[in-house]
């Protein structure tokens, strides 16, 4: 008789059980909690005010130009990976996973650097006469982008990278041969073939971006909220922990619903059939 | 190439020689147990674990320093009641009100303390005593911007323009110079409306509204901002590492906040939470945490102040100082969070 693999998965399930089931569902159970007893009172009052809104909204879209930046430099990394003999793929390969060696912290108060005043950037536009006096990208939505995008770069490129190692090179002659153009490779060859690996960076990365709490207030400042950001407020400033773990059940099912959706599409039949 | 073999025994061994020697700092440990007492990040953190573990040791137990803001020993306290992860907690009278209305502290017994009677009356509070004064003002860069003559000239002198910032009101600091901003452009302490009112009629100030002051004090380093509120202990860090800051005392008077400790209702050891506090009111550590780059205001009558903190303040002004009403200030506070962060965000 063939054995049940169940026994194997046992320790899995009881640490699952006992470290993330059982407290989200004392997350779930504490944002019910209102003035008067059980009630829906934390997510009316959530739902009611129009700032929340644009903070989730905020949210998500922060988390879509992250993910727009890091496909736009992702590819061609990766591109660059699939083309390349042993000893670059190796260097290509240490220069991507270095970055996730250094903690967030640290790459955060980096960018602090590169985005201030006397900064790389704001230099190299004063001296190329595109900027009159040296400016500040500190607390602007495209100074945290440009943060999220380094920070997360990663996240896309690798999935990238396992698509296409298993992919021979010859894909991208064979259409040549038959008379495709460059671009038109791109579009109907290459992306179509990357599209699982992309939508599993898109995943990471939209979860990552959206609950990166210390790069969002060290770099957004206070002007660019976000969720994590209220959640922080209400558990260790205001002390509201129902309406903290309201907010958490309300980014939870916003981002889960969106990445729900990504990986439906990720695994349609058709996808798949290019991995 | 010889392989790497290892028996079931062996990783039985191994296992249990790794446990054994987890239990080893356990033996060096000073007999009389350990104290965690939370503390400020940074700079609090750094002189109270070089100044007061030799001292804590000397009475016989050891000392664990732990970082944390005031707001989050308040939480974690909060979170764990009964069990709480901090023997001693360090804050200002605004979360202490917050902490004994929670029952988080307790009243201490003042014949455990042998350097209690060093204390001014003033500084001996039922629920623990006082170890500094922290005397507030603006921290500008003198290369940079003239020194402010107080929290007017931020708004309506063109020099000070778009290098300002300012945090929310969960930062004490904060709260407090909003007080005091709403008393000159306000009808009081508490018309926050008014200090609203300010920031939107002047939308430039809110650009450098980041969420610290520990956050500020690293832009100030980069240059990115050239005045922002403050402590004297910030000035002096920003002094220690060799940068362009000076503190200036607004014309409507410094707001102050007493520094306490206290100890937690169900501290797992009060005796060495004693030790603790004993040594951080003892003149031997107040004359080490008076000089920079802390530069802390002594409590202890027979530590002399240094010309440095004479130049801030000296004895006989503390009560001059501009001391908040707490009381109205936490019961207003969660409401001009909320109202400050939308205003803040657009």
């Amino acid at each position: 008789m063939k054995a049940s693999g169940f026994p194997y998965v046992l320790p899995m399930l009881l640490l699952s059980v006992a470290f993330f089931a059982t407290p989200l569902a004392v997350l779930v159970g504490f944002s019910f909690i209102g003035p008067d007893g059980p009630s829906l009172h934390n997510y009316a009052r959530f739902l009611g005010d129009a700032f929340n809104y644009r903070v989730l909204i905020n949210t998500a879209k922060l988390g879509m130009q992250t993910i727009a930046s890091t496909t736009l430099l992702g590819i061609p990394i990766a591109l660059l990976y699939w083309h390349s003999g042993k000893t670059a793929r190796q260097v290509i390969i240490f220069l991507t996973l270095i970055p996730m060696l250094t903690s967030n912290v640290v790459r955060t108060f980096a960018w602090i650097v590169i985005l201030g005043r006397q900064g790389p950037i704001s230099e190299t536009f004063v001296a190329l006469g595109l900027a009159e006096r040296p400016f500040t990208l500190m607390s602007t939505e495209l100074g945290l982008v440009l943060a999220m995008c380094q920070i997360d770069l990663p996240l896309i490129i690798l999935p990238l990278i396992a698509i296409l190692s298993r992919t021979p090179v010859q894909f991208t002659e064979a259409a040549q041969v038959s008379g495709a153009g460059p671009w038109r490779i791109l579009v109907t060859v290459l992306l179509p073939m990357m599209l699982p690996g992309l939508l599993a960076g898109w995943i990471l990365v939209f979860a990552s971006t959206s609950a990166s709490f210390v790069t969002q207030a060290v770099i957004g400042g206070a002007r660019n909220v976000y969720v994590p950001q209220l959640i922080y407020r209400e558990v260790g400033t205001l002390f509201d922990w129902p309406m903290a773990s309201a907010i958490a059940v309300v980014l939870l099912l916003s981002t889960g619903i969106l990445l729900v959706a990504m990986t439906t599409i990720s695994r349609h039949r058709r996808l798949v059939g290019h991995a | 190439m010889q392989e790497f073999n290892i028996t079931r025994r062996h990783f039985g061994l191994l296992a249990a020689s790794a446990a054994a020697a987890a239990t080893l700092p356990f033996a060096a440990r000073a007999a009389g147990g350990m104290a965690v007492a939370a503390t400020f990040p940074g700079n609090w953190e750094d002189a109270y674990r070089t100044t007061l573990t030799p001292l804590v040791k000397e009475a016989g137990f050891d000392l664990t320093v732990a970082p944390a803001m005031a707001q989050d020993q308040l939480a974690k306290v909060m979170a764990s009641p009964g069990n709480p992860p901090y023997d001693t907690l360090l804050m200002s009278p605004g979360q202490m009100a917050v902490a004994i209305e929670n029952d988080l502290i307790q009243k201490i017994d003042p014949s455990k303390l042998k350097n209690w009677s060093l204390l001014d009356p003033a500084f001996q509070g039922e629920y623990g005593p006082t170890v500094t004064v922290e005397v507030n003002g603006i921290a500008y860069n003198p290369d940079l911007v003239p020194a402010p003559k107080g929290y007017r000239d931020l708004f309506e002198n063109p020099a000070y323009e778009g290098l300002v910032s300012w945090t929310g009101f969960a930062s004490n600091t904060g709260v407090m110079a909003y007080s005091e901003i709403a008393k000159i452009f306000g009808t009081g302490p508490t018309d926050m409306e008014a200090v609203f009112k300010l920031f939107k009629e002047h939308p430039e100030q809110l650009k450098g509204v980041v969420a610290s002051t520990n956050h500020q004090m690293t832009l100030f380093q980069q240059g990115e901002i050239a005045v922002f509120m403050c402590s004297t202990g910030n000035v002096a860090k920003l002094k220690a590492l060799g940068l362009k800051a000076e503190f200036a005392q607004p014309e409507t008077g410094s707001p102050a906040a007493p520094v306490n400790i206290h100890l937690t209702k169900g501290a797992k050891n009060p005796d060495a939470a004693y030790a603790y506090m004993d040594a951080a009111i003892s003149k031997a550590a107040q004359d080490k945490l008076k000089m920079p780059p802390t530069e802390m205001f002594p409590t202890n009558r027979q530590v002399e102040l240094t010309p440095g903190i004479e130049a801030y303040v000296k004895r006989e002004q503390l009560a001059t100082l501009v001391y908040p009403d707490w009381a109205a200030i936490n019961k207003n506070r969660a409401e001009w969070i909320r109202q400050f962060d939308a205003l803040v965000a657009g």
